[in-house]
């Protein structure tokens, strides 16, 4: 270890080894470490507050008096010009709509931005839980297992990570689509949410199986896994009693930093026009909605992008922070 | 050193079929009816049972993929939708019967978009990301620093779709500053190639930067301190010569191996660079492919961005053999 450089103060390390802080095992000590930092936290409370909000949706846009589908601009006069366009400044902000109306249809910002946020977080954990599922049971497995299930492994996360992952997106949901809905249906809207779900998982999985059966393999070797062994513990309690443990704060992170990535993986694909329909609010396709009219209108594409980046934004912040809370050797 | 390169290849070409395979069983075997998309709502059912069988769709899956992967290595002959035959050279990707031509050609037309934007982004990705990666290392705990993790962490958070308009709201829309992207062939006028490419290779490299500049200063930082960097030290070699020469040379092996990674990710990038410039290139023939059910063309774009992808992730890991032997072993 390098001797600290004289931005780590003494209060950044980690709070047990402090003299006098009573030793409360790996999961205290991290909780304190990231009540510390205060990045961390703010992040964290950023991400809440944008969990609220979408849980919350409902009775925020019946207390704000607008839903996300009416099409406020086609039947209140004055609110759009005849081209569709806002006629207030700034994308038709008003007291009545306090993000503007959207050029076209005349649906409410606000309320869409709301909905948007539970599309969009619903089908990224949604994901991140089936990912954390699957990834864990194969990664340990394969981890503790080794030799020919091992090499299959290799090979098949070798050829899920060749494939280029947003065009095979692009390219599946229609063709799971079509698999369960007839040409001419209209599909439902649980339907889409399923698809995507299933899209994502079906790739999320390999990175954190990886990362995983790397640290498997290194912990099967470590004496308690030897002594496990040793008293006759099967291999199945092996896996799930004495490695998984061990292994959450790998996993842990990986969650964390996985949900943004689903989150403008989403949008992406209905910025290009393979995901959520409409009429469901969805950021992506706000902003593709937006790019249509950007020189005309750019207020309307200003919410959703700024609603990604401030989520992106904080949800990587939180995972950093949870990293190093986790891992005091992480360098900073 | 042979052997492992051997090993290697052999792995890619069993990956690469392997791909060919999952992608054309996933379109292929989709229960919407390729023949009848193919062509068109107007055909009659003769018609449709004429493309059906100039697509090989009567035969069994298995002799459809063989006669798919024979196409790839020889070439084949491709009935259109009119029945007339279409020769189809090697390799092969299909024919596309939206586009009506084989689905390399509407690729080939298309590509050199694609690739000039991806090197360009790739040469941005590489000068931003490891350039502020190394001053950040070398430079650690300054405001520098903290100024560069700062615009890392934007750039790993703000997203294509959102920068590039803004972008070109500020720089092209309002204050003129650069020119309207589009694509000029490079051999046409290499000047208004890049001048037109400038701000796509900009907003792709700034998003896909951040990865590296972090890698980059973790890598250097955690051997900053090996032994074999203190011994140049101690022998008195200059610090900015022992990091550029020892430690970088160490740090380098990981770094290249996300470089092979992220080309995938640059695709997937360059397609939403192309659909918010309205540059023409594969991206854009993949999206509206995808949306016209056009599966040639899907499977074709698919399977020709995995070759890449695959291709770039074993010249990374023989790369990676090359810098560190211990690699060689495993």
């Amino acid at each position: 270890m390098a001797a600290p450089s004289p931005a780590e103060s003494p209060e950044l390390r980690p709070a047990a080894e402090a003299p006098g802080a009573r030793h409360r095992g790996p999961l205290a000590a991290a909780l304190r470490a990231f009540r510390r930092d205060r990045t961390g936290m703010v992040s964290l409370g950023v991400v809440c507050l944008f969990a609220l909000l979408a849980l919350a949706a409902p009775l925020l846009a019946a207390l704000y008096g607008k839903n996300a589908t009416e099409h406020y601009g086609q039947d209140t006069p004055g609110l759009l010009s005849p081209e569709g366009l806002p006629v207030l400044p700034n994308g038709g902000m008003s007291g009545e709509h306090w993000f503007g109306v959207e050029p076209g249809l005349g649906r409410d910002v606000l309320a869409q931005l709301l909905y948007g946020m539970r599309t969009s977080l619903l089908i990224a954990l949604a994901s991140v839980a089936v990912i954390a599922v699957i990834g864990v049971v194969v990664g340990i497995t394969v981890g503790y297992l080794s030799g020919a299930v091992d090499r299959a492994f290799t090979f098949v996360c070798n050829v899920l990570l060749a494939f280029p992952t947003l065009l095979l997106l692009l390219a599946l949901s229609p063709v799971i689509q079509t698999r369960f809905v007839g040409p001419r249906e209209n599909e439902p809207a649980w339907m889409q949410f399923t698809v995507l779900i299933m899209v994502f998982s079906a790739f999320g999985w390999v990175p954190l199986a990886m990362v995983l059966r790397t640290a498997v393999r290194s912990l099967r070797e470590r004496e308690f896994v030897e002594a496990a062994r040793a008293v006759g513990a099967s291999r199945r309690h092996i896996v799930f009693r004495e490695l998984l443990p061990n292994v959450w704060a790998p996993m842990l992170v990986h969650i964390t930093l996985a949900v943004p990535g689903i989150v403008t993986a989403e949008a992406a694909l209905s910025f290009l026009g393979v995901g959520i329909n409409e009429p469901i609010p969805d950021w992506g396709r706000m902003i593709s909605r937006g790019s249509e009219v950007f020189y005309d209108d750019p207020t309307y594409m200003v919410f959703p992008g700024v609603a990604i980046l401030v989520f992106v934004l904080s949800f990587n912040l939180l995972g950093d922070a949870v990293r190093d809370a986790l891992d005091p050797r992480t360098l900073r | 050193m042979t052997g492992y390169l051997l090993r290697r290849v052999l792995q890619a070409a069993a990956v690469l079929l392997a791909i060919t395979a999952a992608a054309f069983g996933l379109f292929y075997a989709a229960p919407s009816d390729p023949a009848l998309i193919a062509c068109g709502p107007k055909c009659d059912t003769a018609q449709v049972e004429a493309v059906r069988a100039g697509m090989g769709l009567d035969q069994p899956i298995a002799s459809q993929f063989f006669d798919y992967l024979g196409g790839l290595v020889t070439g084949r002959t491709i009935a259109d939708v009119d029945g007339s035959p279409i020769r189809c050279a090697a390799p092969c990707l299909g024919y596309s019967y939206t586009l009506h031509q084989p689905v390399l050609d509407a690729i080939a037309d298309r590509l050199p978009v694609t690739i000039s934007l991806a090197g360009g982004a790739l040469t941005v990705i590489l000068l931003l990301g490891v350039g502020a990666g190394l001053v950040a290392a070398l430079r650690r705990g300054t405001a520098a620093d903290r100024l560069l993790s700062g615009f890392n962490l934007l750039g790993a958070s703000v997203q294509i779709y959102f920068l590039g308009y803004v972008l070109q709201y500020f720089l092209v829309y309002s204050t003129g500053l650069l020119p309207l992207p589009q694509f000029v062939p490079l051999a046409d006028h290499p000047g208004r190639w890049a001048a037109g490419l400038l701000l796509p290779w900009l907003v792709l490299g700034f998003v896909n930067a951040a990865v590296f500049a972090r890698l980059t200063r973790s890598q250097m930082l955690e051997t900053m301190h090996d032994g074999y960097v203190r011994t140049a030290r101690a022998k008195g070699l200059g610090t900015l010569r022992t990091h550029l020469k020892y430690t970088a040379r160490g740090a380098a092996a990981p770094l290249v191996q996300l470089l092979g990674l992220e080309i995938g990710a640059l695709f997937g990038g360059a397609f939403i660079t192309e659909t918010v410039f309205g540059l023409g290139g594969v991206g854009k023939l993949a999206v509206d492919a995808v949306t016209g059910n056009d599966l040639p063309t899907v499977v074709g774009t698919v399977l020709l961005a995995a070759f890449f992808v695959v291709v770039f992730v074993t010249v990374a890991d023989l790369v990676v053999a090359w810098l560190d032997p211990r690699v060689r072993l495993t």
